[in-house]
């Protein structure tokens, strides 16, 4: 038997992807998520998995500045468009006000919904700078945290956005 | 407190820098070049005979690179405790026979997902199904099916079928204290099954090469893990490498060998390829271990004046289709009964009864939860009835500092009276309470208080921990410890204690941690002892090295030890400040003088140094713990009286958590205990039918999202302090803090409605039928 795989008919495409400023050039299987291709082929594996439904958000990354749900998105969707994960939020060693937060606040415990959260909030900062409390709940509502109870992951959002809540940790 | 720089202080947590920038390895992002994937086959059904199992044509389907089944196995069974009554009782794969749904058959390991699954698809399994039991009243009845025999050695105790643990005890005459009692109450509470949660799904990658196993999985403990897999396996122990991983949430579930960590180790011992298995969301709904649900039978006799004279309590398990960790809830049950209260007379018995359900696992709190649910509710009942409001009549029964248990421990400092009276200060619930009823228009508000106690640490295997701090020849220190990081901030935590004794910067203290080649022995984090017992380890290791160098400096100078200052690595002469010495002066020193001396500390800890043994867990003779927290806890809810929705507005902590190592941890832990806690109470269940998980998704296993998020404020009684050099007693916050809140919601639901709900969870459903219930009753009246 010389057959080596499972599906002989389904070929892999070439997508062109830029993840982080960096453009990568990718064979993907039709089915591939954007997730799998993040965490697999290019390596990066800040960006979790948790539920592989799209229930849990731990798997959002920014679309061409959208957060979607890696996980239901598809790769070769994302041909030729700009993908941010939580590798790309610091720069050189500087975090990100939002990740400088997470660490004032106590906003990290096992850090599993971290960097989808980074990404939602980052997201929200971008196109709303100054988020009342109803904005910050509707911007993460996707993402579910099982160690905070979201406490501090609320003043995080707020003091990375300047609204007047002081760093608690040092 | 004297002043201290780093203990007692809100430092930033060592391995946040990794978590926000996505660097934190977990076990699922472990490469290993030639990886196979694994993947489980479980039963479909939740009692069944196995008649045949033929993998032939799974295992010649391309990709495919192995397929193992309990006749690949050692045959060496393992449990959550192993002790000469409850000795090993499952195996890592089913043998002959299916206890329930989701049970693990067999395992293949094949070039990809999708070839690993149809492989499943190929394994051929005839079954012949059986009865079924899933109910523990029904399981007991003689004439159930059975599942496993009731353990010889309660068989001759009580006439029931299924029962795999049991546990019974008490003191003075029950009978005698409910004769003499004013007023006597009998409730009865059930407790429904819920999970856990843990955002990282179990992920296990297995090594085997050059005749040792490596082994990254998400754990609660290294040593524990190493240890089993070890046995299962027939390996020494140092053939195992369990190695260190960032951790993505446990809460309990992560603690005992599971079937796909044996499994990845064993299919890369076959194919001498790492194997990694990864459970699927829908597999650890349906197939991994929940909590316990439990069912309370509580019968309480009190004087007119509150004061508990008198308590019975009966709690049965519903343990799934082993052992596991039932055995030790229906210990803890007597446990968390005991340990806030008086209580003179007392009789307890609990049982744990298996049923076709997957195996059980402790959730945070382990029981506590559920019996304080019962108590507290109780409680304030029977407060009611007396007319005494639920503050003074928690303080009539509160136990207090240097009381002795029953058991022959001691609370030692214990800040539960003066954990009451802040709360009743802060919340001012004595005025409040009873008001929300009085309420028109369709919110009715409630408050309501709820007290509980918890042990930090206690002796279960391997009972011990050391920690290493070794001195870099440029004066920093690098600590060496099996403490594992599930989240909590353990890392963090020893880091300070380390830089207290040694007065360095955190920034000069790393650590290395949960690696059982490279690190010491630890007792894991789950045992809530983690920053007693590792930490004063940690505090021993680094108070170790302290004294070599002061040593050092004291020969050097000819200097008494007293009259030497520590500050900013350097050494010196408090009288004579020239004479001094940094730590980079003092290492270079002692190599050069002391035999090539690198100057390294060693430290153990165990708690109860004189207790040979952990307690029976079915007599609870024998101490349980030298620690214990207590909290007084008071929830504000609001509830819909026209949907019966309610939800939890506001949480007020106040403990006796010893001293705080760090302040912003500790409400960290209090804040995700509080979202546990009404997760419990209005929105968490796990929904089964015959055995089938009818719900195994987070889109209908309702987790509280950031929108459920209640205002949590804490407030800590201080009973403990920390002094450099000599041991601490500080106590647990991990766990213990869910149980008050819960009780507290279930009291501000009745002061809110009138409505006193028995069992969890407080659905919409269960809080309209007790207000159309009353409603009735003031019609007919």
């Amino acid at each position: 038997m010389t057959q080596t795989h499972i599906e002989p008919t389904v070929r892999s495409r070439i997508i062109e992807l830029s993840v982080n400023g960096e453009r990568h050039e990718i064979a993907v299987k039709p089915r591939n998520t954007l997730v799998e291709v993040l965490r697999e082929k290019i390596g990066l594996t800040g960006t979790k998995e948790g539920c592989e439904q799209g229930a849990c958000g731990v798997c959002t990354v920014l679309l061409d500045g959208r957060p979607v749900l890696s996980c239901l998105t598809l790769a070769i969707e994302c041909d030729g468009r700009s993908v941010l994960t939580v590798e790309g939020l610091a720069h050189g060693d500087q975090l990100s006000p939002i990740q400088q937060a997470f660490l004032d606040q106590g906003a990290v415990q096992c850090g599993y919904c971290t960097a989808g959260m980074l990404m939602s909030a980052t997201a929200l900062l971008e196109r709303n700078p100054k988020p009342s409390l109803p904005e910050i709940k509707k911007a993460l509502e996707g993402n579910i945290c099982r160690c905070t109870g979201y406490n501090a992951i609320v003043a995080a959002v707020q003091q990375a956005s300047g609204q007047g809540v002081e760093p608690v940790m040092r | 407190m004297t002043e201290l720089s780093y203990v007692g202080k809100s430092l930033r947590r060592k391995d946040g820098p990794d978590k926000v920038t996505g660097r934190a390895v977990y076990s699922e992002d472990i490469k290993l070049p030639g990886t196979l994937i694994g993947r489980i086959l479980r039963s479909p059904h939740p009692h069944a005979r196995i008649v045949r199992i033929d993998s032939a044509k799974a295992l010649s389907l391309p990709g495919v690179k192995a397929v193992i089944t309990v006749e690949d196995t050692k045959g060496i069974k393992h449990g959550f405790v192993e002790t000469p009554r409850y000795p090993p009782d499952q195996e890592v794969l089913a043998r002959g026979r299916v206890v329930y749904v989701g049970e693990e058959i067999a395992a293949v390991a094949a070039v990809d997902q999708v070839t690993a699954q149809k492989a499943l698809d190929l394994i051929e399994v005839e079954y012949e199904q059986l009865p079924a039991v899933f109910d523990p009243f029904e399981a007991m009845q003689p004439g159930a099916p059975q599942i496993h025999p009731t353990n010889p050695k309660i068989a001759s105790e009580v006439p029931y079928s299924n029962v795999g643990g049991r546990t019974a005890t008490g003191w003075g005459d029950v009978e005698g204290g409910f004769a003499q009692a004013d007023y006597v109450r009998e409730d009865r509470f059930e407790s429904h099954l819920r999970t856990h949660g843990y955002l990282e799904p179990h992920a296990t990658i297995a090594h085997w090469e050059n005749d040792r196993l490596n082994v990254w999985t998400s754990s609660m403990g290294t040593f524990i893990k190493r240890a089993k897999l070890a046995r299962t396996l027939d390996l020494p122990y140092s053939a195992v490498r369990v190695h260190k991983a960032y951790v993505g949430g446990t809460f309990g579930g992560k603690i005992d060998l599971y079937s796909h960590e044996y499994c990845a180790a064993r299919l890369s011992m076959i194919t001498r390829r790492p194997v990694r298995i990864v459970a699927s969301r829908e597999e650890i709904f349906s197939a991994y271990r929940h909590g316990q649900p439990l069912a309370m039978e509580l019968k309480t006799g009190v004087k007119r004046d509150g004061t508990i004279v008198a308590q019975q309590i009966r709690v049965i398990n519903n343990s799934g289709g082993y052992r596991g960790s039932g055995v030790v809830v229906i210990f803890l049950g007597w446990g968390f009964t005991m340990i806030p209260y008086r209580i003179p007379n007392l009789k307890y018995e609990g049982l744990s009864v298996y049923t076709n359900y997957p195996v059980r696992a402790p959730q945070r709190g382990h029981g506590c939860p559920q019996i304080r649910f019962a108590i507290e509710s109780q409680l304030d009942a029977i407060a009611e009835h007396l007319g005494i409001d639920p503050v003074t009549i928690r303080l009539r029964n509160a136990r207090e500092p240097g009381e002795a248990l029953p058991n022959g421990g001691n609370v030692h400092e214990a800040g539960l009276i003066d954990c009451i009276k802040v709360a009743a200060e802060k919340s001012n619930i004595r005025e409040r309470y009873g008001q929300g009823r009085r309420g028109s228009g369709t919110i009715r508000r409630g408050i309501g208080m709820g007290v509980s106690g918890y042990f930090g640490g206690s002796l279960i295997y391997p009972n011990g921990s050391g920690v290493i701090v070794k001195m870099n020849d440029d004066g920093t220190a690098t600590v060496l410890t099996g403490g594992i990081d599930v989240g909590q901030g353990s890392e963090t935590i020893i880091c300070q204690i380390v830089a207290e004794e040694l007065a360095l910067d955190l920034d000069d203290v790393k650590i290395v941690s949960s690696d059982t080649d490279s690190t010491p022995q630890d007792i894991g984090a789950w045992i809530s002892g983690m920053t007693y017992v590792t930490g004063n380890a940690a505090r021993q290791a680094a108070g170790n090295v302290r004294r070599k160098m002061l040593d050092l400096v004291s020969t050097r100078f000819n200097v008494d030890v007293e009259k030497l200052m520590v500050q900013d690595k350097v050494v010196f002469n408090r009288g004579n400040p020239s004479q001094r010495m940094t730590y980079r002066e003092i290492i270079a020193h002692s190599v050069a003088t002391n035999r090539g001396d690198t100057i390294l500390g060693e430290g153990y800890w165990r708690t109860m140094r004189d207790e040979p043994n952990h307690p029976s867990l079915a007599t609870t003779k024998g101490r349980w713990s030298e620690n214990y927290a207590f909290s007084c806890q008071v929830a504000e809810v609001e509830v819909d009286i026209e949907t019966g929705e309610a939800r939890l507005v506001k949480a007020l902590t106040v403990h006796d958590c010893g001293f705080p190592v760090n302040p912003a941890l500790v409400k960290g832990q209090i804040d995700g205990q509080v979202s546990m806690a009404l997760g419990h109470a209005f929105l968490e269940e796990v929904i089964t039918k015959d055995g089938y998980t009818l719900n195994p998704t987070w889109l209908d296993y309702r987790m509280p999202t950031i929108h459920e998020m209640a205002a949590s404020e804490d407030a800590d009684v201080i009973t403990e302090q920390y002094v450099v050099g000599q041991p601490f007693r500080t106590k647990e916050v991990g766990e213990g803090l869910v149980s008050g809140i819960l009780a507290a919601i279930a009291n501000a639901i009745y002061d809110a409605t009138a409505v006193r709900l028995t069992s969890t969870p407080f659905t919409p459903e269960k809080i309209l039928r007790g207000i159309r219930k009353l409603e009735r009753e003031r019609r007919t009246n």
